[in-house]
């Protein structure tokens, strides 16, 4: 990831920002959040948060019923041809005509960013060798597997260097392999300079690839921050301890609440404190039960995940969420 | 201005051409649009080839030769009313979506459709006139007066497809697109596509001349028969022309007005 440059103009400002449908339901409601130049911006939400909504506003497909939003600088209502000129969308599900090859999707994006015949025909090889579409170029996208077309949507998005690129769940259903590819080719545009606004219901994504996360709930923003900050928001890491079979656990509780406070364990064999300092901790503690004479089986530090971050500023789960992605594992002879 | 317009002929070239291209790759579009007026000319020119006979049936050289001016209309309804289809599909399927989020004028994207549309046209005006050749249709007004039935016939297209357009930008739905798939048959049957206007029946013969579609084809006609007395090509001209240009600014204004609204 490219370190977002503090002093430039925000890439995609949003204030007080408001979407209603028939019925008065707000999609959007009183949204605010900015995006700096050159970062990658996770939006995570489950499905029905507002994710997709608050991206068709940003990229001129909607309008928003009040509040204002700025894309690249411009104003998405007032100046929606000069943030199309700006911005390459690619939206969910990749909406891609299965009849056409991705060789002539490419061109045809080209034109429609103004690009000659020579020009646009350049660009389509340059993406596909990019993508690594070369050798299907010239197959209707029909015959493409999921990555592929995901692929391909992407380039679509680049064909005009756009300064923000938005994605709209952009791995959605795609196996792990697909997902990784994906995930590399989001941080080499970001390495070159572009802000990712990507929108994803999916923890690791938003672990993997982003700055700053920002967690959207009924329609408003309401947690913010680096992945690292949200979670230390929630809490600090747990230890979790366990015990050789036949250990003494009443001995071994009293021996580690002198490392940190003990947490409450649902299994008899295992105890849990606080472990302020991470994994830092993990000698003290074993030291603490050498000396007390009890035998470990082994030691688990675990962080507090997105999904913890989640839990905690809305009070359920985030459907999707891949679990126990960031715990940290130490595994040590009894 | 003079960098504007090219870059958006390169827009309307590129969309146009991109329609065109995936008509033929759809095998269910090609159908209607190539090969029933071609049925329908078969059955109309072998089961009623004996209305020439009637009193008030004027002279023509071959029936064949007179009836081929209702399968261009029909042609020109269907590769219409196809366009249409095919821009519900790429609503329903989020590809408009995609070209509604480039820096392009509105106007271009339907502009860059009914190019499709156009070019559709030409090819299966084309293949109509030579086919209905190679059957036995004789066309006395020569090669320029085919051409001429075949290009009122391409702006007639334009025109349908504009209405088309014009309603799949307001519904966004395949579904009601083929569900006023039956319309063009009204259409075609309360134009005198296939018989004179003189021998409809009273009823019919009244609303045809209110259908702007019965000044095309009698135009084509008289144009393909060398006869100005079957019917008048500028009024046929003037009636496709103008069905063109009101239906190009209805598609034009729904898609502004859907713009507007979402």
């Amino acid at each position: 990831m490219s370190g977002p440059a503090s002093s430039s103009p925000p890439a995609v400002s949003v204030h007080g920002l408001e979407r209603a449908f028939k019925g008065g339901i707000k999609a959007v409601d009183g949204l605010d959040l900015e995006v700096r130049e050159g970062e990658v911006y996770g939006f995570l939400g489950p499905n029905g948060a507002g994710k997709t909504t608050t991206v068709r506003i940003l990229v001129t497909l909607l309008k928003p019923t009040a509040g204002e939003a700025r894309v690249a600088g411009f104003d998405v209502v007032s100046q929606a041809d000069a943030v199309r000129r700006n911005i390459g969308v690619a939206l969910q599900e990749a909406a891609i005509d299965p009849l056409m090859t991705g060789r002539e999707l490419l061109r045809m994006q080209g034109a429609l960013h103004g690009m000659k015949g020579a020009q646009a025909r350049s660009r389509a090889e340059e993406l596909l060798d990019r993508v690594g579409l070369t050798d299907a170029g010239g197959r209707r996208v029909g015959q493409y597997s999921g990555g592929m077309r995901r692929r391909l949507d992407l380039a679509m998005a680049l064909v005009h260097r756009p300064k923000v690129l938005f994605l709209d769940e952009p791995t959605t259903g795609l196996d792990p392999t697909s997902r990784s590819a994906l995930w590399r080719e989001v941080r080499s545009l970001n390495d070159d300079g572009t802000t990712v606004f990507l929108t994803t219901q999916y923890l690791e994504e938003a672990e993997q690839l982003a700055d700053r996360v920002g967690i959207i709930a009924g329609g408003s923003l309401v947690a913010e921050g680096t992945p690292a900050e949200l979670k230390a928001h929630v809490g600090e890491p747990t230890l979790h301890v366990d015990l050789a079979p036949e250990s003494d656990v009443a001995a071994a509780r009293v021996a580690l609440s002198a490392v940190g406070p003990l947490v409450d364990c649902q299994d008899d064999a295992r105890v849990a404190i606080r472990a302020a300092r991470g994994k830092a901790t993990v000698p003290l503690a074993i030291r603490a039960l050498d000396e007390a004479g009890i035998a470990v089986e082994s030691v688990e530090v675990e962080s507090p995940t997105l999904d913890d971050v989640f839990a905690a500023v809305t009070g359920s789960t985030l459907e999707g969420a891949t679990q126990g992605a960031s715990a940290d594992q130490a595994e040590v002879p009894a | 201005m003079i960098a504007g317009v090219a870059r958006e002929s390169r827009v309307v070239t590129a969309l146009g051409r991109r329609a065109l291209s995936v008509q033929f790759r759809r095998a269910q579009l090609l159908m209607p649009t190539f090969v029933l007026p071609l049925m329908l000319l078969a059955v109309i020119a072998s089961g009623t080839s004996a209305g020439r006979d009637l009193r008030d049936f004027p002279e023509v050289s071959s029936y064949l030769g007179f009836v081929v001016a209702g399968t261009l209309l029909q042609g020109a309804l269907l590769s219409g009313l196809t366009s249409g289809m095919a821009l519900a599909n790429d609503i329903e399927g989020g590809f408009f979506d995609r070209l509604l989020a480039a820096p392009v004028r509105r106007s271009s994207l339907v502009f860059g459709r009914l190019a499709g549309t156009l070019g559709l046209a030409v090819l299966q005006m084309a293949w109509f006139l030579l086919v209905a050749l190679l059957f036995g249709a004789s066309y006395p007004g020569g090669v320029l007066g085919a051409l001429g039935a075949a290009a009122l016939a391409v702006i007639t297209a334009v025109g349908i497809g504009g209405l088309a357009i014009a309603i799949a930008i307001r519904t966004g739905s395949m579904s009601l697109m083929q569900s006023i798939f039956p319309f063009v048959f009204v259409l075609l049957f309360t134009a005198p596509a296939f018989f004179p206007r003189d021998l409809l029946t009273p009823t019919l013969r009244d609303l045809s001349a209110y259908n702007p579609l019965t000044y095309v084809v009698e135009g084509a006609r008289g144009l393909l028969q060398g006869d100005a007395s079957l019917g008048d090509p500028w009024i046929g001209l003037a009636a496709a022309v103008g069905l063109a240009a009101f239906a190009t600014a209805l598609a034009v204004l729904a898609l502004r007005d859907r713009a507007r609204r979402t």
